[in-house]
């Protein structure tokens, strides 16, 4: 890639020389700080468990309901699953081929934890998690915002290890607790100061203030090199301090009026489609207002019941997880289909708001500066492999969209794992090649304008 | 298969017999090699004192070189190395012989390593051969000039000591100033590595903001959960669970009748764990409930000793459902009662900790939980406690333990595993015999606890928070600072208490944040080194400085109060208590950080980690054995040699097995007696070395022979040139190839030989090592070829080989190597060619006291350079 970073293979080079890593530690990944008056870069994430219907071609329900389109990159046909996003088409691209390699043969139930992270965390045993890609992102723009993301699920909270109820995880692997009622998201967005974070603030600068005295009284007694070394941790100290006013001006910044019309701040999920447009409009004003440029939304957990199984009672069904064990019975592969159509549709309703609203201070409309990605770690029952992916806009971040990417190889008509409603699925072999979905990740980065060339252990980028 | 086996035996005769007939003689014993060795020591034949007063300015001594230095090198170097042919870009005869003033000391300090190690003149060129006395003499000039030129340069130095504690030594630091003995710093980054393999040099620790950050965050969390607010203890969660009840409890539901059984019985059961009465034989399966916290329960009892037990056969568990009651946080002390129903002494049992959780139907997690299993030494007469203390918020919890709602699962499980070794049968088998259990969170020994109290000192003064305040922080700032801090400081810090404390309800919230600010001081963070006024004391630091550097290199920490005291006093630098407190230092436990964090980076032990193939039941083994060989050549003071080969092994039955030496029973590492044929000894052919410089499938002759030179000889090859090519492994000629044959083939392409030359052969000499270290005398059912030759045309067979060429040969070169690690390390910062002489005067004072380790620490704690700015 041509915007490959300079600081990077200076990194390189140095290691080669025997120099070693003199760099210091987090801030390599995020050099060249963008600018708060730049066009916004937005990043959006949402994630739905219990994958997609796959049947098989020889199934009748193949040619309706299958998840995935018919034909190439240009000229491909949408089923009636992804039918609603053909008005958006040209804002739209939809992947195959694609998937976390390490996960593809643990069972789909573990893997929403690893669907931004790409960790290998198995399904039993010591957990480990690595950062979301929204957080590698959202640390490169720390403080640019009030927030430096919106992290949501229906679930709400952080669920357990293998069994996510949050996308996004820290540099440390922690989860990153997920908010689910529409009410407290909008206080936190739109309503309250906290006082406390007020006090803390003035606590942490009078201490700074004593470490940078204290640090001044020392250097004068090291000689010239010694405080040479000593400025690097002063330098530090200045730092916080300069967030330490960056966090101030945001609690000083009155929280920014927005237009509350379209939310119903009470509603829950089993009133699935206020719910759903409620957390979807939420996300639309949070960027909208800039008070954060990066936002993930868990559509429930893996397995079972909780709220999120309540949401196909929007189209008239129960227990949405439960439609994936049921697609073999008669209208099943329908039923799965027209769930994954209601979520499509969502999406696509929230695509068409950014696209219809221009960029409050800057070039084009909020679409174009707005990568969105809609997806999950499973394609067919249990399965994680072959993703089902689509992204939307981002046309100003260097994205073409109105395609259909296939990747990979032996695989162009989807037919691996399908039909399958037993775990013979994701224990069977891995019988056809797929790329790492870490590279579309590197990818996102770059155009975000993320220096790096790396993520979850993969290097390299897509050709997307 | 037998066929196969002759034709090894045949070759291996014949290679025995083609060197017989070849003239040379039986190869020494490693043993004479040893002795042999020492005698050609140039570091043991200097007679003259070394140049070591700072007053005297050395001069270079050019007439001995144009008298009779430049006519050897006229006649053995300079057809190559001259006007004619520069190889190497060498060109001796515009070489500047003045050492001190001109500017060629790197080129002859290479000339001095090649001559001396007998690469140069080549072994292939007989026509420029180095006599004996000419070699020996060049030598001794080179020697001699390369020394006064490094003291000349001693007051140049381009490497500062002063630098910030390395992750570990600042998390060891944290918990020995508050009494903490768990790990505190995790959320720190791993530290970067020199290419000496260190990872406290000053030239790498730097600090950036978002770690800034993360040691103020550490260091508040640490205090608090030091010391407690408030006055009244919190509520524990306690768990008793007596065998005895849980007997009496299931047999009162059932037909008593029923769940009599024989005790024969009861013993042969391995999967299910059994409640027993040995008085009555009676016995049960361990019932299967969810327990409950006894209301008002008080913990720390300790029953009387019951006849009923429950049975825990080895390797297997016992799986407590705690329900979902353990709090957040907090200490958790799980206590058990616990004895061994055999006491065959090679047979060993310990305890282990798992928590575990079922997030969904088809994922769960479980994680151990004890920092370290716990040998069960009582008999099941007299059961013994053992305690483990686990840090609730440390550790990975249920989540949903407070759900409302029954999905997912809100429970913990508790699980004590029986780690053992047990091999007998029949009634002669181990058991673990367990008879009360007590689980108890959060969990104080005394209260307030002792930590609480360490910072929050007893005090008349205590009603006044202005005097009482002071008293705290002076305290405090003198351990934190590892001095003593002034008036005017201890000011600074109460106003910032002053500031702080409107906002928070008692004295010791608020003071607990501003005890978090002194450990963000650089002067908690860094080892810091002052410039007197004084211009004659300049070079020499402080006593204070001096306690800290003792305590950074022998315990990885801060000083404790006795070494503050002595240095306060003026008196740590008295030669017989300065003596007496590295004796003290070296004897305490916290010494064996020092053995594990100088091994590890000296041999580069975090290469384990980037290698997949070691079996996870060996691995910690693996990582160990290194380690345990270095406290007992230290602990024992015997000679650095042993690194080299030793006539014992320090090994556990783990990597016993492993390495097929019989009868080593128990999961600690001690010294066994080996004998030849076991092909071990030293610490070249541990499994460490040899699986961490593999490739994942199979030996990798380059990386070993890499390692060899970068970590054992001190003589890093360069780094590979760009544009390296790969080894094409589509090309059908190079997969037929052996490994070895790949190398040769590779060595000939002209960009690679020079390199590959000097590396290659210390690597194959390896090759009867496969990648997780077994001995082997095939691959691939070919014989192996060990063979090697080095570029000075020395053949190095097999391991023996290298082992006995290094101790014929290289002794200076390996105690040289040793001693620079250790005091480049002990320092904390790159050494230079500013620091030369002092190591070379150190390694000839280890080498006069018998090349002993433990000689080495004080040798090093006196020296010049240890106690210089």
């Amino acid at each position: 890639m041509n915007n490959k970073s300079a600081l990077l293979s200076r990194r390189r080079y140095l290691q080669g020389t025997g120099v070693a890593l003199a760099l210091p530690w987090f801030e390599t990944f995020a050099i060249g700080k963008p600018n708060a008056n730049d066009t916004p870069k937005r990043f959006v994430s949402i994630y739905h468990p219990d994958g997609v219907g796959l049947p098989l071609k020889s199934d009748p329900a193949w040619k309706d309901w299958s998840w995935f389109p018919r034909g190439g990159e240009k000229d491909f046909e949408l089923t009636k699953v992804l039918d609603v996003l053909e008005p958006l088409r040209s804002e739209i691209t939809i992947y195959s081929g694609l998937s976390h390699p390490v996960a593809r043969k643990v069972h789909g139930h573990s893997n929403a934890d690893q669907y931004l992270t790409g960790a290998p965390i198995g399904g039993h045993g010591p957990y480990k998690n690595t950062i979301s890609l929204d957080q590698a992102y959202a640390e490169t723009i720390d403080s640019l915002t009030r927030h430096s993301s919106l992290v949501m699920s229906t679930n709400g909270g952080v669920g357990g290890p293998r069994g996510a109820q949050t996308q996004s995880f820290n540099r440390e692997g922690r989860p990153i607790p997920a908010m689910n009622k529409p009410k407290q998201i909008f206080d936190m967005l739109f309503v309250t100061t906290n006082k406390d974070a007020a006090a803390r603030l003035a606590r942490s600068k009078s201490a700074l203030d004593l470490l940078i005295e204290n640090t001044r009284s020392l250097g004068r007694e090291l000689s010239k090199r010694d405080q040479e070394t000593l400025d690097q941790y002063l330098y530090a100290v200045r730092d916080t301090e300069l967030k330490l006013v960056k966090a101030q001006k945001w609690i000083d910044t009155p929280v920014p009026k927005v237009d509350t019309r379209n939310l119903h701040l009470e509603a829950e999920p089993k009133e699935a489609r206020l719910y759903f447009q409620t957390m979807y409009e939420l996300i639309y004003l949070a960027f909208l207002s800039d008070s954060t440029r990066v936002a993930t939304f868990q559509l429930g957990r893996e397995n079972g019941e909780g709220p999120h199984d309540l949401l196909s009672r929007a189209v008239g069904l129960g227990a949405a997880h439960h439609l994936t064990h049921e697609v073999k019975k008669p209208g099943g592969w329908k039923n799965l289909g027209t769930y994954n159509r209601y979520q499509a549709e969502e999406f696509g309703r929230f695509i068409q708001r950014l696209k219809d609203t221009p960029e409050p201070a800057g070039k084009g409309n909020m679409l174009d500066n707005t990568f969105a990605m809609h997806g999950s770690a499973s394609s067919s029952f249990h399965l994680s492999r072959n993703y089902p992916i689509i992204s939307a806009g981002g046309k100003n971040l260097g994205f073409k969209n109105g395609r259909y990417l296939k990747f990979g190889k032996g695989n162009e008509d989807n037919q691996a794992g399908a039909g399958i409603d037993t775990d013979a699925g994701w224990q069977g072999k891995i019988e056809v090649e797929e790329l790492p979905l870490s590279k579309m990740f590197v990818t996102i980065l770059q155009r975000l304008g993320v220096e790096t060339d790396s993520f979850g252990g993969y290097s390299g980028t897509l050709n997307m | 298969m037998n066929i196969l086996k002759i034709t090894i035996l045949f070759a291996l005769a014949g290679s025995v017999a083609i060197f017989a007939a070849d003239g040379q003689v039986t190869p020494v014993s490693l043993e004479a090699a040893r002795e042999q060795g020492r005698v050609k020591s140039r570091f043991l034949k200097e007679t003259k004192a070394p140049v070591k007063t700072n007053d005297v300015i050395p001069k270079a001594d050019v007439a001995y070189f144009q008298k009779s230095v430049m006519p050897i090198l006229k006649k053995s170097c300079m057809n190559c190395h001259g006007p004619k042919k520069s190889e190497g870009r060498l060109r001796i005869d515009t070489l500047n012989p003045d050492l001190l003033a001109g500017p060629d000391v790197e080129r002859w300090r290479e000339i001095y390593n090649a001559v001396s190690n007998s690469e140069m003149p080549p072994a292939d060129e007989p026509g420029y051969a180095l006599a004996n006395n000419d070699r020996a003499s060049m030598v001794d000039w080179l020697s001699d000039e390369l020394n006064k030129a490094s003291l000349v340069r001693r007051n140049t130095k381009d490497h500062s000591s002063f630098r910030r504690l390395t992750k570990y030594e600042y998390d060891y630091a944290l918990q020995d100033l508050l009494g903490l003995s768990y790990s505190l710093a995790n959320r720190l980054p791993p530290e970067s590595v020199t290419e000496d393999g260190f990872k406290n040099s000053s030239e790498l620790l730097q600090i950036s903001t978002m770690q800034f950050e993360a040691y103020r965050d550490i260091a508040l969390r640490a205090l608090k959960r030091a010391t407690v607010s408030g006055d009244r203890r919190p509520e524990a969660v306690t768990y008793q669970i007596s065998m005895r009840q849980e007997l009496e409890k299931a047999t009162a539901k059932k037909d008593s009748k029923e769940a009599v059984k024989g005790k024969k019985n009861a013993k042969t059961s391995k999967n299910q764990q059994q409640l027993l009465d040995q008085q009555t034989g009676e016995s049960i399966p361990f019932p299967a409930v969810k327990f409950a916290p006894k209301p008002n329960a008080v913990a720390g009892q300790t029953p009387d000793v019951s006849p009923v037990v429950l049975l825990l056969p080895s390797s297997s568990e016992l799986k407590l459902d705690l329900d979902r009651f353990l709090p957040d946080e907090g200490n958790m002390r799980v206590r058990v009662r616990v004895g061994r129903s055999t006491m065959n002494p090679e047979e060993f049992a310990s305890l282990r900790l798992m928590l575990s959780a079922h997030t969904s139907n088809d994922a769960n997690f479980s994680q151990v939980i004890s920092q370290r299993d716990i040998p069960v030494a009582a008999s099941a007469e007299n059961p013994e406690f053992i305690n483990f203390d686990v840090q609730l918020s440390d550790i990975q919890r249920n989540p949903f333990r407070k759900l409302t709602t029954t999905f997912p699962r809100r429970d913990e499980f508790l699980h004590i595993q029986n780690i053992s070794n047990a091999f007998k049968g029949g009634d002669e088998r181990l058991h673990l015999v367990i008879d009360y259990i007590e689980i108890s969170a959060p969990y104080f020994e005394q209260w307030p606890p002792k930590t609480h109290t360490n910072v929050f000192i007893e005090s008349a003064n205590k009603g006044d928070e202005q005097v009482y305040g002071r008293e705290v922080l002076t305290r405090f700032l003198r351990n934190v600072w590892r001095r003593p801090a002034t008036s005017r400081e201890v000011d600074q810090f109460m106003a910032l208490f002053a500031k702080y404390r409107p906002g928070f309800s008692t004295f010791e919230d608020a003071m607990v944040e501003v005890l978090a600010t002194a450990l963000a001081t650089p002067e908690f963070l860094y080892l810091t080194q002052r410039v007197s006024n004084d211009k004659s004391k300049s070079a020499t630091i402080s006593e204070l400085e001096l306690a800290s550097r003792l305590a950074v290199f022998l315990w990885s920490s801060i000083p404790d109060d006795e070494l503050l005291k002595l240095a306060e006093q003026g008196r740590l630098r008295q030669p017989d208590v300065l003596s007496g407190q590295v004796k003290r230092m070296l004897a305490d436990p916290r010494s064996r950080r020092f053995s594990q964090n100088f091994v590890e980076q000296w041999l580069g032990l975090d290469g384990l980690n980037s290698v997949t193939h070691i079996p996870p039941q060996l691995r910690d083994s693996i990582q160990e054995e290194p380690i345990a060989f270095f406290d007992e050549v230290l602990r024992q003071n015997r000679s650095i040699m042993d690194f080299i080969h030793s006539d014992y092994a320090v090994v556990n039955e783990n990597l016993a097995a492993h390495y097929g030496l019989p009868k080593i029973y128990g999961p600690h590492f001690r010294k066994v007696p080996i004998t030849a044929q076991s092909n071990r000894g030293g610490i070249l052919t541990d499994a460490a070395m040899l699986a961490m410089n593999s490739d994942g499938k199979d030996s990798n002759p380059l990386k070993r022979g890499v390692w060899m030179l970068k970590r054992i000889l001190h003589d890093p090859p360069p780094p590979p040139p760009p544009n390296v090519p790969e080894v094409d492994l589509t090309n059908p000629e190079i997969l037929k190839m052996t490994l070895k044959e790949r190398i040769v083939d590779h060595r000939n392409k002209a960009a690679c030989i020079s390199c590959h030359a000097k590396i290659d052969p210390w690597g194959i000499a390896f090759e009867n090592y496969d990648a997780l270290g077994i001995f082997r005398t095939s691959i691939k059912n070919k014989p192996v070829d060990a063979t090697s030759e080095l570029f000075n045309h020395q053949t190095l067979a097999g391991i023996d080989g290298v082992k006995r060429y290094l101790l014929l040969e290289r002794q200076d070169q390996f105690a040289r190597a040793m001693v620079h690690k250790l005091t480049a390390y002990a320092l904390g910062r790159p050494l230079s060619f500013g620091d030369r002489a002092d190591i070379d005067n150190l390694t000839a004072q280890l080498r006069r006291h018998d090349d002993k380790l433990g000689e080495l620490i004080p040798l090093i704690i006196n020296s010049n350079i240890f106690n210089s700015n």
